[in-house]
């Protein structure tokens, strides 16, 4: 049973399409501010490419730095818009309807963005035909298929096309209301995405069956791309504190906790830009809320359990790691951050009913748990190359360099600017999603029987 | 391209009884591998080029002190962790069982770096640049390399071809293990060392100065380290990258530190 | 609105392709790669190795040169050359920066700003360069200088002649000289020529102070044998290395004991351990202690007993622990003398105080109590040379000659000076003024350096000098391997084209021609000259000389092999000297020291780059210190404990005052060092020339030589320099820059099982 009055289609329409209809005040100067920062990045990167990598706090033995840890970030966002969508819809968890949207679309773009990291800190990113794809058999460059390097685009390749196909059935419907509600070219494009859709039951139909397989087949697909993605490290065995076994089910659970609380996050912020309150509302942050206490103490468990092995084989080098993790300066301190935020700050704001409908306690916490993931990954990556085996002799500390900083910074500017665009386009918040889970409220009597007013989704 | 190829293992042995850590190998290698001039930046930076490396240790305390000495460079491990992580083959076992670099493939990524347990993998961060005239002292056998790849030690692979040019035109046949102890083949820095710390062999070779060291490890693993008959033992011999180089460990008459297990 | 978002959308998509497009890719990236193959898999064109010698190494080793399509590519011993037997130094491949060098000076120059101000024009050789010469020679050839590096072999005989015929003197130069431990050489064993050291053959090595497998003396030599001396095949027991030496070298860090004993004290404690020797009948069979003490035995050296003697030494207690002091140094001495064949050497610091000469002395003198005085692994001696024009060893100067000819210049009996790769203003301490005599209008100075140095950029008339790759020469090894060895130094390539040098050989005997010197210098050239010695050689009919039937074939088979050589031609056995000890004994005198202050300091030769002649080599700045692992930069070693005590961190800038001035250098904390003794390398420190030598920060590139006191006081017996008598105050500055070290950020100390315990094992002995 639902909170909240029940709208009539024309509300629901001209509420949820307002995003697109006319903008708000603010929105093209933000953006606006954003390219900037884009701009800004892209120079950077452009010196970088140019110059060489000399220009990042990278030296020998740490690799691998900054890029990386934000690359592991974003993949860890989009974990949240299938977690959501697939999961809850096979579990027909009605309070999902408002959230879906919004959650896919952050998979998308987060994703797009994390694939730039990799690209950009390899030495010479023009070439990644090398390997990506096997450009020229005859010469015989295939890529080389053991390496973890080459499972990550392949994973996150496939999780993106299917993410894309998921977004794209459950637009359609939207399509067509937008189709009917715009002019001029806008009309001309919305016709041809809406792929000629009336509504009938029969599109209905199809539309919904193929939501559910989709959901069903992207699950599988969503918990290996972030295991693949552990694997880069986890297959590494000459870094003791990354060569650990227990990475994959502990990255793919860090992913749903930084992603849904994302998640959270953003629809916090569309209620509050776009003046949705009637359809993100209380109840909704508040379930994300109750899940993400779950999702939390699964994260902590393995976080626990992960430094428990580490210790249990005693040895010499991987405890030498540890000591610089827990104490010396400042990774100790970066270590204290990231446990507190990650975990004790949120979900003690979590565990009352009455924070979890506070809009600004709950960004408090999603932030909060966002800032410590990105730290759990730098304090996986760095330290463990700090002190690289036993080698003390060549041991070297790292700092990321004002170009790292900035292109790492510009990533959160893209993915921000890219949801500000697209709810720009399309809405953020399903139309025909939300009307359906009100007319299902409405039931018809039938003689005696009662039926929905709409067959339901099984 | 020498087409017909012996069926060699290459290998060395390194004997820290020997080694002084007078640096000359360091140097050879520059030379003779073209590698970047390491300017003070270089080192401020942690990215100073050395594919072989003198690691210097402490031991003990004042005036009961000793510093030791190790030479490290790519071990050409028949097991080598960076190899499989390479997405482009850009690092691979050639016919010579070398652990080979090849610049041209090289993307980047630096993964081979983080899998190598030995550190011997150098990544050229900047673009690597020699003044006018200095450039006339590169080795035209030696690719140049160009930034934003890594590099690494080849066992001077082009000393190698070389050789076995030379021996062709000899007319003695293909390069074999006479020929080669005829000083034919000698890496750089095996030939500039001083004491002879550094010796390089064919495993295949029943006569090669460098056969029973590996025979005695071969024959004992790490976990029977005592029982071997000989000073050798291999650099993190229980990751199982079966290194292609042998360390024979110093000898200590009155160490600082009492009685070694090993 | 619509038009503006039109606008910024187009503008911020424009600008960021335009600023990732803007020439990322290089040229070089756009050059066909072939993906496949290994470029080094297809090595292509000839190459050729040519035998001559390698200047850049001290000692003299012998090299072969790889040279491809005329250009220089590889520098490496000459497996045939029987000084370093196909090994090499750190220092041997500097030869091919100096070859190629960006700064080096391509024709000759003459003087147009002030002196020393760097402002030179450059002229012709013909006529302008040789008519100034010319004419100099003729007006101030009476009571010139030439000062040279030290010159072996036929360019030492040619500078030799030169200066004598036209009534001025040839001196050579080195920073740190060799004329106390010649003196001493001279004084126990009656030999003229430093000798060799046959450690590959010993059993026990006793050094003092020698840092042999680094700097001194032949240390490629010196290497090898030591590399024979730990695990030689064949031998039943491993060597063992004792280093008495304040500093810890690296060849004390090789050492399996380090004695840190107190500077300049070396000679007691050999004295004391020829008592304990002598008193307890541990000497050699063949040892004639009644001759060496004129019959008195121990008792001559009854004032050096144990007792008196070990607290002087002031050795940590820590290294006897549970014996006295006294008991120490008696074990030491049975040590040594119970592990026949054992050597005695002696030699840098230990020779460099004011009592140095009695140092070595009493250090040399042991050789004879264990009977290793001329055999198989002992001290083997060196003959002369096989013909006589040529001399044998270097005519090297002393403080005292240095400060003569300081002199002369200022009283104006010397008005021409005449310098070859040799730099006395740099080398020399402040306080011999060497600069401000240079610095006289009465003067005119030629240099032939083919780079800018502290003394060259003095010069009124600089003439380029090809570098040994480019040039004919000669050398007789010195210390030599106890046979006679002449090697053959030949022009591997020509000059680039956009140099111009010309041979100081061949232009010192054009002048002596032009002069009418002919008479003393006949020849047309050096090539020349040692094709006449090459005859000579033939005629002699021994070593090489007996594998060819003609002069012409020899000449050919010289300039293969790199030399000419005679296994049999062995030096002398020297006898012993009547009442050697006694003498010895009788000078025993504790070291003075200048100024005051808290630290002993102890200069020493840069591993790669000697005293500074190497500095302008990017190679051998980037070499790292064997010890401290630093590059580029002057650092101050100071022990860690004590640097802490006096809280100073790695890398801060502290001024090091002695009596003689002051420095600033980058502080390095060393674990092993004694507390009362700071190090500082030679090297850097210089102004002028090449950038790679006088790029660095003036706080972190000074010259130790500066701290040096000159005065009477502080010479060696024999009127050297005593450069390890110096004591000196170190003041922070409270300024701090980064140390450029090749070791990491951590101390690089065992962590439970690192590579750096792996590698010891402990066997009895
Ligand atoms: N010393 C030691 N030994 C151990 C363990 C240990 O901890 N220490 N752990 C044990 C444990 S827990 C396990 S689970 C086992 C694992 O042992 P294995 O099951 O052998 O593990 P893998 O080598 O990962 O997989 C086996 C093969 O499956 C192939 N493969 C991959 N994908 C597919 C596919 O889609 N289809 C097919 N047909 N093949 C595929 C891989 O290429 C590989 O060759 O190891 C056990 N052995
Ligand atoms: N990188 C990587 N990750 C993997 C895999 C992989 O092949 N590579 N395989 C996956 C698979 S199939 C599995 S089953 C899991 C296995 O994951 P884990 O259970 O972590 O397997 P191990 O790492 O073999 O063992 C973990 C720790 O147990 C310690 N240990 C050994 N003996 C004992 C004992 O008697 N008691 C206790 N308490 N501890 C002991 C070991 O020292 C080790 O530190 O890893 C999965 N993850
Ligand atoms: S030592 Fe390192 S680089 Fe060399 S083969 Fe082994 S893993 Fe590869
Ligand atoms: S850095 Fe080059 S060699 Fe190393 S893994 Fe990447 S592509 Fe391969
Ligand atoms: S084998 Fe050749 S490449 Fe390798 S370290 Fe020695 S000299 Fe350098
Ligand atoms: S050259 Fe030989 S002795 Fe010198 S550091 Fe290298 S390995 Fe050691």
């Amino acid at each position: 049973m639902q909170e909240g009055r029940i709208l009539s289609t024309r509300e629901i329409n001209r509420d949820l399409l307002r995003s697109i209809l006319e903008s708000p005040r603010w929105f093209w100067p933000v953006v606006a501010v954003l390219g900037l920062i884009l701009l800004v990045a892209s120079i950077a990167i452009g010196i970088m490419v140019n110059r060489g990598l000399g220009v990042t706090g990278l030296n020998r033995p740490v690799a691998w730095g900054f890029f990386i840890t934000n690359f592991v970030f974003w993949i860890g966002i989009s974990h949240a818009g299938v977690m959501l969508s697939a999961i809850l819809r096979l579990a027909k968890a009605e309070w999902r309807r408002p959230a879906t949207r919004a959650a896919e679309v952050l998979t998308l773009f987060s994703l797009m963005t994390a694939m730039i990291m990799p690209i950009v800190h390899t030495g010479r990113p023009w070439r990644i035909l090398y390997w990506v794809f096997p450009y020229d058999f005859a010469r015989g460059i295939w890529p080389n298929i053991r390496t973890p390097l080459v499972w990550d685009p392949s994973a996150i390749l496939t999780y993106l096309t299917s993410s894309t196909l998921f977004v794209i059935i459950a637009l359609v419907p939207d399509f067509a209301v937008l189709r009917d509600h715009t002019t001029g070219v806008a009309h001309r494009v919305y016709t041809l995405l809406a792929m000629g859709w009336e509504g009938n039951a029969r599109q209905w139909k199809l539309q919904i069956i193929a939501g559910v397989l989709l959901s069903a087949l992207i699950l599988p697909v969503f918990v290996s791309v972030h295991s693949i993605v552990s694997w880069d490290f986890g297959m590494a065995v000459a870094v003791k504190t990354w060569h650990s076994t227990v990475f994959a089910p502990y990255f793919v659970v860090g992913a749903v906790h930084s992603g849904v609380s994302a998640v959270a996050f953003v629809l916090i912020l569309l209620r509050w830009c776009y003046g949705w309150q009637d359809y993100i509302r209380h109840e909704h942050i508040d379930a994300l809320g109750r899940l993400l206490i779950v999702v939390a103490t699964g994260w902590f468990y393995f976080l626990v359990m992960e430094l428990l092995f580490g210790m249990y084989g005693r040895e010499a080098d991987e405890l030498a790691v540890r000591a610089l993790q827990f104490t010396s300066w400042p990774y100790n301190a970066w270590f204290i951050v990231f446990v507190v935020t990650t975990y004790f700050i949120p979900v003690a704001l979590w565990l009352s009913r009455a924070w979890r409908r506070n809009l600004w306690i709950m960004s408090i916490a999603c932030i909060s748990v966002n800032i410590g993931m990105w730290l759990e990954r730098f304090l996986i990556i760095v330290p463990g190359l700090v002190n690289k085996q036993v080698f003390t002799f060549t041991w070297a500390d790292y700092a990321p360099s004002p170009f790292e900083i900035i292109i790492v910074g510009a990533t959160f500017a893209l993915v921000t600017m890219l949801m500000l665009l697209f709810s720009r386009v399309f809405p953020l918040v399903p139309l025909y999603d939300v009307k359906e889970g009100d007319i299902l409220k409405t039931e018809v009597q039938i003689g005696r029987r009662t039926v929905p007013a709409t067959f339901r989704e099984d | 391209m020498v087409t017909s190829r012996v069926d060699h293992k290459w290998g060395m042995v390194v004997d820290l009884d020997r080694c002084n850590g007078c640096q000359a190998c360091v140097v050879a290698c520059q030379v003779e591998n073209n590698l970047p001039i390491n300017d003070k930046n270089a080192f401020l930076q942690s990215r100073a080029y050395e594919w072989i490396r003198i690691e210097r240790y402490w031991e003990g305390e004042y005036p009961n002190i000793k510093a030791r000495f190790i030479p490290v460079l790519c071990q050409h491990c028949e097991n080598a962790p960076c190899e499989p992580v390479c997405p482009v083959y850009a690092t691979y076992h050639n016919d010579d069982g070398l652990n080979v670099q090849l610049y041209n493939r090289c993307v980047g990524t630096r993964y081979c770096i983080n899998n190598c347990p030995y550190q011997v993998r150098f990544f050229n961060y900047w673009q690597p640049n020699w003044p006018e005239r200095l450039q006339n002292q590169l080795n035209p056998d030696v690719s140049v390399r160009t930034r934003g790849i890594t590099e690494k030690c080849t066992f001077c692979i082009q000393r190698l071809r070389r050789a076995e040019l030379k021996v062709e035109r000899q007319g003695g046949g293909k390069l074999n293990d006479t020929t080669l102890k005829a000083g034919n083949y000698m890496p750089a820095c095996v030939q500039a060392c001083p004491t002879n710390a550094l010796v390089f062999g064919d495993q295949n070779d029943v006569q090669s100065p460098i056969q029973p060291y590996f025979d005695d490890v071969n024959r004992y693993d790490v976990h029977h380290e005592h029982e071997r008959k000989t000073r050798g033992y291999r650099l993190l011999e229980e990751m199982n990258t079966k290194p292609n180089l042998i360390y024979l460990k110093k000898v200590e008459p009155n160490s600082v530190k009492g009685e070694h297990h090993g | 609105m619509k038009l503006t978002r039109r606008n910024f959308l187009a503008w911020a998509g424009l600008s960021a392709v335009g600023a990732v497009a803007c020439d990322v890719i290089q040229e070089e990236e756009l050059i066909l790669q072939s993906p496949r193959d290994l470029p080094e898999d297809l090595v292509k064109g000839r190459d050729n190795w040519y035998a001559t010698l390698g200047r850049q190494a001290t000692g003299g080793d012998g090299v072969i040169v790889r040279v491809m399509e005329g250009r220089a590519k590889k520098i490496q011993g000459n497996p045939k050359y029987p000084v370093n037997l196909g090994k090499q130094s750190v220092r041997t491949e500097g030869g091919l920066q100096a070859l190629y060098h960006p700064d080096r000076i391509s024709g000759p120059l003459l003087r147009t700003g002030p002196r020393g101000s760097g402002q030179f024009r450059a002229i012709e050789w013909e006529p302008e360069a040789l008519d100034i010469l010319k004419r100099e020679l003729r007006a101030r050839g009476q009571g010139m200088v030439l000062i040279t590096e030290p010159l072996r072999g036929h360019l030492g005989m040619i500078a030799e002649r030169f200066a004598d015929a036209l009534g001025g003197k040839h001196l050579g130069f080195e920073t740190l000289d060799d004329t106390t431990y010649r003196a001493a050489v001279k004084e126990v064993f009656g030999q003229d020529l430093l000798p060799d050291f046959d450690i590959a053959n010993a059993n026990y090595v006793l050094s003092f102070g020698a840092d042999f497998l680094s700097t001194w003396g032949s240390s490629t030599r010196l290497s090898t044998a030591y590399g024979e001396f730990r695990q030689g095949i064949g031998r039943e027991r491993r060597g063992t290395l004792v280093q008495v030496d304040p500093r810890f070298s690296l060849t004390a860090a090789n050492a399996d004991q380090w004695l840190p004993i107190k500077p300049g004290m070396e000679g007691y404690l050999a004295l004391s351990l020829a008592y304990v020797i002598i008193s307890e009948g541990l000497q050699a069979s063949g040892a004639d202690i009644d001759r060496l003490t004129d019959g008195q035995g121990a008792a001559i050296l009854n004032a050096y007993n144990p007792e008196t003697v070990a607290p002087l030494l002031e050795l940590p207690a820590q290294l006897h622990q549970g014996k006295s002091a006294a008991d120490f140094i008696r074990e030491l001495a049975r040590n040594f003398a119970g592990h026949h064949p054992c050597i005695a050497i002696g030699g840098d610091s230990a020779g460099a105080h004011t009592n140095g000469f009695f140092n070595l002395q009493a250090i040399y003198v042991l050789n004879y109590l264990v009977g290793s005085v001329g055999e198989k692994g002992g001290i083997r001696f060196n003959p002369g040379s096989p013909i006589s024009v040529l001399p044998a060893f270097a005519k090297v100067g002393s403080l005292q000659d240095w400060v003569e000819v300081a002199n002369d210049i200022r009283s104006g009996h010397t008005r021409l000076a005449l310098i070859h790769e040799a730099d006395p203003v740099h080398g020399l301490p402040a306080s011999v003024g060497f600069a401000g005599a240079l610095d006289r209008d009465d003067l005119f100075i030629v240099s032939f350096s083919p780079f800018l140095d502290e003394t060259s950029i003095m010069a009124d008339l600089v003439l380029p000098d090809r570098v040994f790759l480019e040039d004919w020469g000669s050398d007789i090894p010195e210390p030599g391997p106890g046979y006679q060895v002449i090697g053959m130094q030949q022009p591997v390539v020509n000059p680039l084209s956009d140099l111009n040098p010309r041979s100081f050989g061949d232009l010192l005997l054009s002048m002596a021609q032009e002069l009418g010197r002919e008479t003393t210098l006949p020849w047309s050239g050096v090539e020349a000259a040692l094709k006449e010695s090459v005859e000579a050689l033939y005629n002699l009919g021994q070593g090489t000389s007996t594998l060819v039937d003609s002069a012409g074939a020899l000449w050919n088979l010289m300039l293969q092999q790199g030399g000419w050589w005679n296994e049999d031609a062995t030096g002398p056995k020297p006898g012993v000297p009547a009442g050697l000890l006694n003498r010895i004994t009788a000078q025993g005198n504790e070291p003075g020291f200048a100024g005051s202050g808290d630290f002993y300091l102890l200069p020493f030769a840069h591993n790669s780059l000697l005293d500074g002649r190497n500095a302008h080599l990017p190679w051998m700045q980037a070499a790292p210190d064997p010890i401290t692992t630093v590059t580029w930069q002057t650092w101050v070693e100071v022990n860690s404990r004590r640097a802490a005590e006096l809280n100073l961190r790695e890398g801060d800038v502290v001024r090091v005052e002695s009596a003689a001035g002051s420095i600033t250098a980058l502080v390095y904390p060393n674990p092993a060092l004694p507390p009362d003794v700071v190090a500082v390398p030679l090297g850097q420190g210089r102004r002028n020339g090449s950038h790679y030598a006088s790029g660095g920060d003036r706080r972190e590139s000074s010259n130790v030589i500066d701290l040096l006191s000159s005065d009477t006081t502080n010479r060696t017996e024999t009127g050297a320099l005593a450069w390890a008598g110096n004591r000196v105050r170190v003041v922070a500055t409270g300024e701090s820059i980064r140390v450029s070290k090749f070791e990491g950020i951590f101390p690089a100390r065992e962590i439970a099982i690192t590579a750096g315990e792996e590698i010891i094992k402990v066997t009895d002995h």
